[in-house]
């Protein structure tokens, strides 16, 4: 079994939720962002590292300005590995690591090499935004993936149809569904608790089992509270990415902006435990 | 002259792919968010519906004559053929006049095209990017005409470049949102008009060229090539056969593949596309995505070749905005994978100095764009060098907008 089934398995079995955080990696730069992603560490149960990609076509105006940072400081697929190995090795977390990106960096990396790195890291759930279900890089995914007991993570929205949740939830791997809470870009609205509901009703009707996060417009500590009354795990994200950017124009470096983020992620995750 | 009808010669997969089978690469797809699934859906759908209604197709013909004004001409130009070398020598040049459409350039077909599709399904707002603002004025015009709401995604810089179209898109109606994310050109501004698509489910996106993700490659080619249809019945007329060469130029590729497509299966005819070589293939600094040797990648929805940097997608960079894109329509790359159509370049001063020349001798203000394949053609046609051939040369675009531009080229080149 998968790091991230066991975890959701568990979190069940205790009646608990489980709280993700997601940052771009590298942003506003390797040293910094190392220090960030090391204090989530204290309070995410999962981290979702995003790996930047120029012409991304879902990010909202805030991730794409995290984009460009992490790009214009030479932020790629290898740095990212690096990156998560470093923190792995630095702090001995339990926290389990998702990369977030598009299917261009990781064609260009090369599929095969992209799973072994992967699988070497220790990655324990891989998310691609624009891979489509019936794209033939998708198989090759989700089999290599598999093999190594890498989480495969797909998306779906209020808007997606029932056809497209069911075949969302046969390619989803050793990890859980995510849910957006509405139809648009991340971070741009408010969560949608009235979506939630529906779309994890909607999910149960085809299974029981597989464990469902939500995602989109989950600011506050409240928010989360409420969202993880419906959903198995709770995923913030531009808002993070929005401190990284507030301590960036403060000047924040190193410690102190990973201090200053992670102050803020840490309140967030708190909505969880209220 | 009616418009012939259309006949599918080189289907896609039903994923939209084009699969070049020595070589397995494929060209095409959905490589999009799961949140732009049901809106594509919603499109790929009403477009298979639109083009079997003979209702909706009867009358976006007669809209296409008569708005559009469809029937340019094609016509020998005797100016080209003495100075690509005289009939003797390499035969005749002939010119399809698609400046002359209703907003001067190749655009307006697709455009308007893909508006009306978009009334027939009910949206009431489009969504649309533009680079040279020859399809921002091409949409905005249709939308006016059909009712419609318009946002145009403009890269910042190409913005600042072409105020006549930008303006008059702007007397049109349409709301212009300037793009100021990485290159500020042509490949973000598309980029901001998907990400709007994905936040605007009662609105249509439209694309500007033969790109992104499926259907659209299908879609624009499919409309677009009324005009290749004209042309080839045009050519028959008045030559009595087919040419033996075609020639356009190529950014995303729309008007290269819209006046080909009906040639794809035609053996004597060979095709070609111009490529912008910007300051020299050498610099790096140049729009070429075949000519700089792009590689397979996936952007904007699609699989297709592209100017990389890295992981990432490379700048790409030409004075013709028009043709500042780092990636190729699908169809035109799977076109070029299987040796279909043969690749050329020429560069930003070879465009201009060739404007200056069709200003000068042949009498007509060109679009920049239209420049770099008049440019390659000449060239190309003198080094094939045989008489009793038959050359087309796609002009397709009038280059008011480039005015501005040339009075300062002129001015320095006293």
């Amino acid at each position: 079994m998968s790091k991230l089934n066991n975890l959701f398995k568990e979190a069940k079995k205790n009646k608990k939720k489980i709280f993700i955080g997601f940052v771009t990696s590298g942003d506003p730069n390797y040293k910094s962002s190392k220090e960030i992603i090391k204090e989530m560490t204290k309070s995410c149960q999962i981290i979702e590292a995003g790996i930047s990609f120029n012409t991304s076509t879902s990010d909202s105006p805030i991730i794409m300005e995290a984009n460009d940072r992490a790009i214009n400081s030479g932020m790629n697929m290898n740095k990212t590995f690096k990156l998560i190995r470093e923190v792995k090795r630095e702090t001995k977390t339990n926290t389990c690591f998702v990369i977030m990106t598009y299917l261009n960096p990781v064609k260009i990396f090369g599929l095969k090499k992209f799973i072994n790195q992967c699988n070497f890291v220790g990655i324990d759930g891989v998310i691609i935004v624009d891979s489509n279900l019936n794209s033939p890089e998708e198989k090759i995914l989700i089999n290599g993936l598999s093999k190594k007991k890498i989480g495969y993570i797909k998306i779906i929205s209020p808007t997606n149809d029932d056809e497209f949740i069911k075949l969302s939830i046969k390619n989803c791997r050793d990890s859980w569904l995510y849910i957006t809470s509405y139809f648009g870009l991340t971070g741009s609205k408010n969560v949608n608790i009235d979506n939630v509901k529906k779309m994890v009703k909607r999910v149960r009707n085809y299974s029981k089992e597989i464990p469902v996060a939500v995602g989109f417009g989950v600011k506050t500590p409240s928010q989360v509270k409420q969202v993880s009354k419906y959903a198995d795990g709770v995923i913030c994200g531009s808002s993070i990415v929005n401190k990284v950017a507030e301590g960036h124009k403060k000047r924040l470096k190193g410690k102190k902006l990973a201090t200053f983020v992670s102050s803020y992620v840490k309140k967030l995750s708190r909505g969880i435990k209220k | 002259m009616k418009i012939p009808p259309f006949k599918e010669i080189n289907p896609p997969t039903k994923d939209g792919f084009w699969i070049n089978k020595k070589t397995k690469e494929r060209f095409g797809g959905q490589y999009i968010s799961p949140l732009l699934v049901p809106n594509l859906k919603r499109v790929e759908k009403g477009f298979f519906k639109a083009i079997k209604d003979k209702k909706f197709m009867r009358e976006l013909n007669e809209e296409l004559l008569s708005f559009i004004g469809v029937n340019t001409p094609v016509h020998f130009s005797p100016e080209l053929t003495k100075l690509a070398g005289g009939e003797k020598k390499i035969g005749k040049i002939y010119l399809k006049r698609t400046d002359l459409h209703t907003n001067h350039s190749h655009k307006p077909v697709s455009a308007y095209s893909c508006c009306k599709l978009a009334k027939y399904l009910g949206f009431k707002k489009i969504l649309t990017e533009t680079g040279a603002f020859q399809n921002g004025r091409a949409v905005a015009s249709a939308c006016a005409a059909l009712g419609l709401d318009l946002d145009i995604y403009v890269g910042a810089n190409d913005a600042k470049k072409l105020a006549i179209n930008k303006d008059i898109s702007a007397l049109h109606g349409a709301n212009i949102i300037e793009v100021h994310d990485s290159t500020k050109s042509l490949l973000p501004a598309m980029a901001a008009a998907l990400r709007a698509f994905q936040s605007e489910p009662d609105s249509m996106y439209v694309v500007g060229s033969v790109a992104g993700p499926h259907p659209y490659p299908l879609m624009v080619r499919t409309f677009g090539s009324v005009i290749g249809r004209i042309t080839k019945k045009q050519f028959k007329n008045l030559v009595g056969k087919d040419p033996s060469t075609i020639f356009s130029v190529c950014g995303g590729g729309s008007n290269m593949l819209c006046i080909s497509y009906p040639y794809l299966k035609t053996k004597n005819t060979k095709i070609y596309a111009v490529e912008s070589a910007g300051k020299g293939l050498k610099t790096g600094k140049h729009g070429a995505t075949i000519g700089g040797g792009g590689k397979i990648g996936i952007l904007l929805g699609m699989q297709s070749k592209v100017l990389l940097d890295g992981e990432n997608i490379a700048e790409s960079f030409t004075e013709a905005s028009g043709l500042d894109f780092s990636s190729i329509g699908t169809e035109v790359a799977f076109l070029q994978s299987v040796g279909r159509i043969k690749f050329l370049t020429a560069t930003d001063l070879e465009a201009k100095k060739t404007f200056m020349m069709m200003a000068r001798k042949v009498g007509l203000i060109c679009a920049i764009e239209a420049c770099y394949v008049i440019h390659a053609a000449i060239k190309e046609i003198r080094k094939i060098g045989k008489p009793k051939q038959n050359h087309l040369i796609h002009l397709c675009g009038a280059g008011e907008p480039n005015v501005a531009q040339m009075m300062e080229h002129m001015k320095k080149n006293k």
